[in-house]
């Protein structure tokens, strides 16, 4: 009675009316996006194998004593058993495929607030600085972390101007990514054995002529990237972690300089840091050594981790 | 300023709140100062080239209902002159001068005039259009004079429909703005269904699809025939949901307002043929064509080689209408073709369907033209979306073989896309064929209706694509 009485005289005013079907409809959105938010954020946090568990561990769960940081190159070139049986210190590779710099940094961030690893390699491409906007798409796979890691908060707002105000919504952290989710829960998935302490092989061999590395020579550098890659190595620096930053071998006849490169050596050298740089190196320029030209197969992961574990142990 | 932002959304609550807040009498001022924000949002400089041909228009148009005679017709040829002077110099002037240098290294010469260094104003073919179909109505008659430039003003740039349509006509629109809008309920929820439907399309399907067609299509010699047939299908549901997610939108936040636009998209690829394709598909400037130079080059009523010859036009002038490049004349004048062909065709078609017997199986028929005239279209859609003509014969080279692997990046990727084209499929034929049905969207109950439209904003959340870029048609 009472009900009716308030719907007839919100009904005689037509603003009223509509305010409180939008508040009603809003609510109703609040409680969808609220459970079905939290659910996937369970089952997310849940996985125990594929790429989505890889970056929980990396941030999370890491305690080895050396990290190798970058995008695909790194997963695909650095075998951490390799480092463990030359060097003698559990490791473990959290790169991520197509991520970039800004990424590696929020999860060095991560794993500083929980411990200090010993050694840290980070691989740096081609372009590594190349302003993009995909670059800051990238993140969005750092967005589960958003809510229960404030360190890394600077890094994700970064995506957009209203990455906060989207942030708001419980389900939008996990944008995409339900079907991922679904299947890194199965029991199958449990099986699949992609990676080898976050190494991941590629087992085909190039079969086509080596031909030029083509990439663009003069691009627009962005700044931010710069700046992340100085606050890598400080953060390194300043908890006494040893840095050794790379730039691991191409598939390519022609020799090339790139602007990135050029500055990450340059940042390198005035902060006292290694840096090796085999993009160029000629003893590894072999079509049977790579899957593709920026990524090396399994034999070619094998002699490469061999020949940068040799420099560590150098530089010990 | 991009319908898919935060920025418009917080533009669209300012806008609207301070709309039905202020007297009528102001209204105009505020629309107005709202549409040159939005205009403005994108490359401020490029308002005064509106500016400029809106005062020519207007005074124009004032200038045909004064006068009489032949000055009439002067007036009238001024105006479209400027508008299409416009059009050529922003638009199709380095596309011409290409043309002519390639001409010109043929004859072992080289091209002095210089090329322009200018960026197309947005969506400059939309509103040069409606501000033409103005001049065109008030020199038939049709429409009076409008004495009011604020008002006039507000006709070309009115934000919802500003740069990407639906193309008005000033008989439908200019009277609304003297109009009194009061906040009526259902009026407003029906607008905001619309803006909701909009986003879905846009977000959910054009934007999904986009990831994959752009990854195809951008890399034409390293792709199979399998990839490019699928990403040629992808892409004739993107442009669709793109376009028509727009057109919703625009409606919608129109509608919200009190105004009523024109429907610009009715369910396209149900079509039977051709010709009915284009009787759904972007409808305003169909319309525009049909109203402003089929008709005043004679239609059909003139002999059938003059009336092939004016179909063909129309449609290679419509290809020309959305880009100075040749992709988008041979897309145009394949349009004609199809139509010249259907014509000439028909009494054949008709007998063979007798002789197989498929007119006796009405549904069979329906489903066979249905998905003949999907595949002319999408075949059409190859030239629209390929980056250049070289391009758009590699593809169809590799699609007529059909010959190796589907290109798959991630396949869950694929299967989001397969789902949104589903979703859409089951919608749009629930909307075709069964309009009196039971409809969780129009359910009578309050409850359902609004957990109905609660789930599609939460499948935008979960589906959506929000860091796709603008829509495909803005270019235009």
């Amino acid at each position: 009675m009472i009900l009716d009485k308030l719907i007839f005289t919100l009904r005689k005013s037509n603003f009223w009316f509509f305010i409180t079907k939008l508040c009603l409809f809003f609510l109703l959105v609040f409680i969808l996006d609220f459970s079905i938010g939290n659910t996937l954020r369970y089952f997310y946090f849940k996985q125990e194998s594929g790429l989505q568990y890889q970056a929980t561990y990396a941030i999370e769960k890491t305690k080895e004593d050396l990290l190798i940081f970058g995008s695909s190159r790194a997963c695909n070139h650095y075998m951490p058993t390799i480092f463990e049986e030359k060097l003698g210190l559990s490791s473990y590779n959290v790169g991520r495929y197509g991520s970039p710099v800004l990424y590696h940094l929020a999860v060095l961030k991560g794993v500083l607030k929980r411990y200090t690893p010993k050694i840290i390699i980070l691989d740096l491409n081609l372009q590594e600085f190349e302003k993009i906007d995909d670059s800051y798409d990238v993140l969005s796979s750092l967005l589960p972390y958003y809510k229960t890691h404030p360190e890394m908060r600077s890094i994700i707002l970064m995506r957009g101007k209203y990455e906060r105000l989207k942030l708001l919504s419980n389900i939008y952290p996990f944008n995409s990514e339900l079907l991922t989710i679904a299947i890194g829960n199965t029991e199958i998935n449990k099986r699949r054995h992609d990676d080898v302490k976050g190494f991941i092989a590629l087992r085909d061999n190039w079969k086509f002529p080596i031909k030029n590395y083509s990439f663009p020579q003069n691009y627009a550098l962005d700044s931010k990237k710069i700046n992340a890659y100085k606050t890598f190595i400080n953060a390194c620096k300043k908890q006494k972690i040893k840095l050794l930053i790379v730039c691991s071998p191409y598939l390519s006849k022609n020799r090339f300089k790139d602007s990135s490169i050029e500055i990450g050596k340059q940042i390198a050298k005035k902060e006292n840091i290694s840096f090796l740089d085999y993009s160029n190196y000629i003893p590894l320029i072999n079509p049977n050594l790579y899957h593709d030209n920026p990524h090396l197969n399994v034999e070619g992961a094998r002699m490469f981790s061999n020949l940068v574990a040799d420099e560590v142990l150098k530089d010990r | 300023m991009l319908f898919n932002s935060f920025h418009f959304l917080f533009f669209f609550l300012i806008v609207t709140s301070l709309y039905f807040t202020i007297s009528h009498k102001w209204r105009w001022i505020l629309l107005l100062a709202s549409s040159c924000y939005f205009y403005m949002a994108f490359v401020p400089i490029y308002i005064l080239i509106l500016g400029i041909t809106i005062v020519i228009d207007y005074f124009a148009g004032i200038c045909i209902e004064n006068a009489k005679g032949k000055q009439r017709k002067v007036f009238l040829i001024v105006s479209l002159i400027a508008n299409i002077s416009v059009l050529c110099i922003f638009k199709y002037f380095n596309f011409l001068n290409d043309n002519f240098s390639f001409l010109m290294h043929g004859f072992g010469l080289s091209n002095p005039i210089p090329y322009l260094s200018i960026l197309l104003p947005i969506g400059l073919s939309f509103h040069t259009f409606q501000a033409m179909s103005y001049t065109i109505e008030v020199y038939r008659g049709n429409q009076k004079a409008e004495k009011h430039f604020g008002v006039y003003s507000l006709y070309v740039m009115f934000y919802p429909q500003l740069v990407a349509g639906p193309i008005e006509r000033p008989q439908n629109l200019l009277h609304q703005f003297r109009e009194k809008h009061n906040f009526e309920y259902f009026r407003i929820v029906e607008g905001l269904k619309l803006i909701l439907w909009g986003f879905f399309k846009k977000l959910v399907v054009a934007d999904r699809l986009a990831l994959y067609v752009n990854a195809v299509y951008n890399n034409a010699e390293h792709h199979s025939g399998f990839s490019f047939f699928v990403a040629t299908v992808f892409f004739a549901f993107q442009i669709y949901c793109d376009f028509s997610a727009y057109s919703d939108i625009a409606i919608g936040v129109a509608k919200v307002m009190g105004f009523h636009l024109m429907t610009n998209f009715n369910r396209p690829y149900f079509a039977r043929n051709v010709a009915e394709f284009w009787k759904r598909w972007h409808i305003s400037l169909s319309t525009w064509f049909k109203d402003y130079l089929y008709i005043s080059l004679g239609g059909n009523k003139v002999s059938i080689p003059k009336w092939y010859f004016n179909l063909f036009l129309v449609f290679f002038i419509s290809g020309l209408w959305h880009g100075a490049n040749w992709t988008y004349i041979i897309w145009g004048a394949l349009n004609g073709f199809y139509l010249i062909f259907a014509n000439i065709s028909s009494p054949a078609r008709e007998k063979f369907n007798a002789f197989i017997g498929l007119n006796n199986i009405p549904v069979l028929s329906r489903c066979v033209q249905i998905i003949v005239t999907f595949m002319l279209i999408c075949f059409a859609w190859i030239f629209f979306r390929a980056n250049n003509v070289d391009d758009a014969f590699i593809i169809i080279k590799k699609i007529s073989t059909l010959n190796g692997p589907l290109f798959i990046e991630n396949p869950s990727k694929m299967i989001y896309c397969l789902v949104s084209i589903g979703l859409l499929f089951i919608i749009e034929y629930k909307r075709e064929y069964y309009k009196g049905n039971v409809s969780f969207f129009n359910s009578k109950n309050w409850i359902i209706r609004n957990i109905s439209y609660a789930s599609l904003v939460i499948i935008i959340l979960l589906f959506g694509v929000f860091d796709g870029g603008q829509f495909i048609y803005f270019q235009f």
